[in-house]
């Protein structure tokens, strides 16, 4: 179970410089030259692999290589191994490369999840985004429970503007990970971008349900919303002044789903603003939210 | 009966060459079977793209019931997944060879001419093999040498219902129970080495043998399970179909009145 979650990992990792990855590759090279790994046991090659990816998100090739060496030198048939060779190539060698290594491991065994969707996330770097699809929703069909490659295949949808198939693919996320607020959140903007509004301003109110009660005893209404509940707000700020406004987009929703009567369209869009105003108000002291904020206040004023 | 206890010396020399050789020469078979045990396993089949696809079918359906009566899709969606699975499962999209053909029986397939399911089972007898054999030498060679020795004194008194155990090979009825004989000891180390090899070898190890006492059949079927009960998919999924109707009609979308449970917590419901 562990191998196919990091497995899962493995195949859904996207290459980007952190903060974080050069931490890992300043100690991770503190861990090559002492050689550390060997004494921590299995631990030790977990933190190797990490090491690789760091060096491959930094561009830091040599230690990346040598790590993989060390690694793959200690473990030669592993299927984690042979994916971190595949990333390690998709950075340095032209797609093409990479794409036949990943062709070559699937032809000898073609039951391998995670190579086969790096095949499809570098046939889509490449541009060739139908064969991308094809390949992720083949291998979705297959390996139903991937919640980050249905992710991935809405993603690429939504950026082809096919927001029905965008959302098609959200549901399947949404009813394998029906606790996660931030599938929600996606799934209502993606309905928003598809013009269902209707559809759209009920999702974002079910974030807000979801995420607006702490475990506090604080009454949802004294609290400031923060985060993604006050993503959330904007959402339902949105969705309710366009239903107001534009008697249209009422019946223009593609999932048949009823707008909420006029009355309480009003209350929405009264209760949406006050929570803005609140959270404008108390302007929390992160400077990405006070940036949003500011933006905000100039739509409810 | 007091003069008995005292009657009966054993040599030194057999303990050194007989109670110590039988003991290691036990645990040494048992770690060399574990070690033959791992050689002879193959490797787990690979399953093909289709037969895990075939597999995993189900799943889809159970994860969609669910959560069907509080279901984050709306119903448009629901609606669309439920019967596009529902067909699926009708025209057998998700089976491993294909959709059946008419006619074809649907009897489930026999193990024994399913060559997959016989290689699983050819594999639980090779290793059944590699148990018994060794016991049956060890066995036979403390018969040959040693029968009829007693090796060892329980340093604590026993009833006379440990005759029989105590003393198998030694057919003497007013021997003290505690005295052990070869024989005896052969069957005490069997059952209780099985500790030390759990020590030496670690938690899963093949030199167990308390799983001789299994029939191979069963043995093979516990090793592998899905040689032993060839399902027949075909048929589950037909059944799936009632369940996804069934949770059909128990389908509510959560955020059927979110709206008003909005307002409500927020207390702007009025009406």
């Amino acid at each position: 179970m562990e191998l196919n979650s990091s497995l899962q990992k493995l195949g859904a990792y996207q290459p980007r410089k952190s903060e974080k990855s050069a931490e890992t590759l300043d100690h991770g090279i503190a861990l090559l030259r002492t050689k550390a790994y060997l004494r921590q046991g299995s631990e030790g090659w977990e933190e190797l692999e990490k090491v690789t990816l760091a060096a491959l998100d930094q561009g830091n090739i040599e230690v990346a290589d040598q790590c993989l060496q060390i690694i793959s030198d200690k473990f030669p048939d592993s299927p984690r191994v042979d994916c971190l060779t595949g990333i390690r190539l998709e950075v340095t060698e032209s797609p093409e490369v990479a794409l036949k290594f990943y062709d070559e491991l699937l032809e000898a065994e073609p039951s391998k999840a995670a190579i086969w969707r790096r095949k499809s996330s570098v046939l889509r770097r490449m541009g060739k985004i139908d064969q991308a699809v094809t390949e992720l929703s083949t291998m979705l069909d297959t390996y139903y429970t991937d919640v980050e490659g249905w992710l991935e295949l809405a993603d690429i949808y939504a950026s082809c503007q096919q927001y029905t198939h965008a959302l098609q693919s959200l549901s399947h996320a949404l009813l394998l990970a029906p606790q996660n607020p931030f599938h929600f959140l996606q799934f209502a903007d993606t309905a928003y971008l598809a013009s269902d509004i209707p559809l759209s301003l009920k999702m974002y109110l079910q974030v807000v349900d979801m995420t607006d009660d702490d475990d506090d005893d604080v009454a949802p209404i004294d609290q400031i919303p923060t985060g993604i509940t006050l993503r959330a707000w904007f959402g339902v700020k949105l969705c309710t002044k366009r239903l107001l406004t534009d008697s249209k987009s009422q019946h223009a929703s593609a999932s048949h789903t009823p707008a909420p009567d006029p009355d309480t369209l009003n209350k929405l869009d009264e209760l949406s603003g006050e929570r803005l105003k609140t959270a404008h108000l108390n302007s929390s002291p992160l400077k990405e939210e006070k940036e949003f904020i500011e933006a905000l206040s100039s739509m409810i004023h | 009966m007091a003069g008995s206890t005292v009657s009966l010396f054993l040599d030194s020399q057999i303990r050194d060459w007989v109670l110590f050789p039988i003991t290691l020469v036990m645990i040494l078979v048992g770690v060399l079977r574990h070690y033959v045990v791992l050689l002879l396993q193959s490797a787990p089949k690979k399953l093909t793209k289709e037969a895990i696809r075939e597999q995993r079918a189900l799943i889809r359906s159970q994860i969609l019931r669910a959560t069907s009566a509080n279901s984050p899709i709306p119903p448009s969606h629901y609606k669309s997944i439920s019967q596009n699975l529902s067909h699926a499962f009708a025209n057998g999209t998700y089976l491993k060879d294909g959709p059946p053909k008419g006619d074809t029986p649907s009897a489930p397939p026999n193990p024994l001419t399913d060559p997959a399911a016989m290689d699983g089972m050819m594999a639980g007898m090779k290793t059944q093999m590699v148990m018994m054999i060794p016991q049956m030498v060890i066995m036979g060679w403390i018969n040959f040498f040693f029968q009829g020795f007693v090796l060892i004194k329980l340093p604590f008194p026993l009833t006379l219902g440990f005759k029989s155990m105590l003393q198998r090979g030694v057919e003497t009825p007013d021997m003290d129970v505690r005295w052990v004989s070869s024989l005896s000891w052969y069957f005490l180390n069997f059952f209780g080495l099985n500790g030390l090899y759990r020590l030496i070898l670690g938690s899963d190890n093949a030199a167990d043998s308390s799983r001789d006492m299994n029939t191979p059949f069963a043995a093979a079927a516990a090793a592998q399970p899905q040689p032993g009960q060839a399902q027949d998919y075909n048929k589950l999924f037909k059944a799936e179909r009632d369940n996804l109707e069934f949770s059909e009609g128990l389908y509510s979308w959560v955020g059927k009145d979110v709206e008003t449970r909005i307002l409500k917590k927020y207390s702007r419901h009025t009406a």
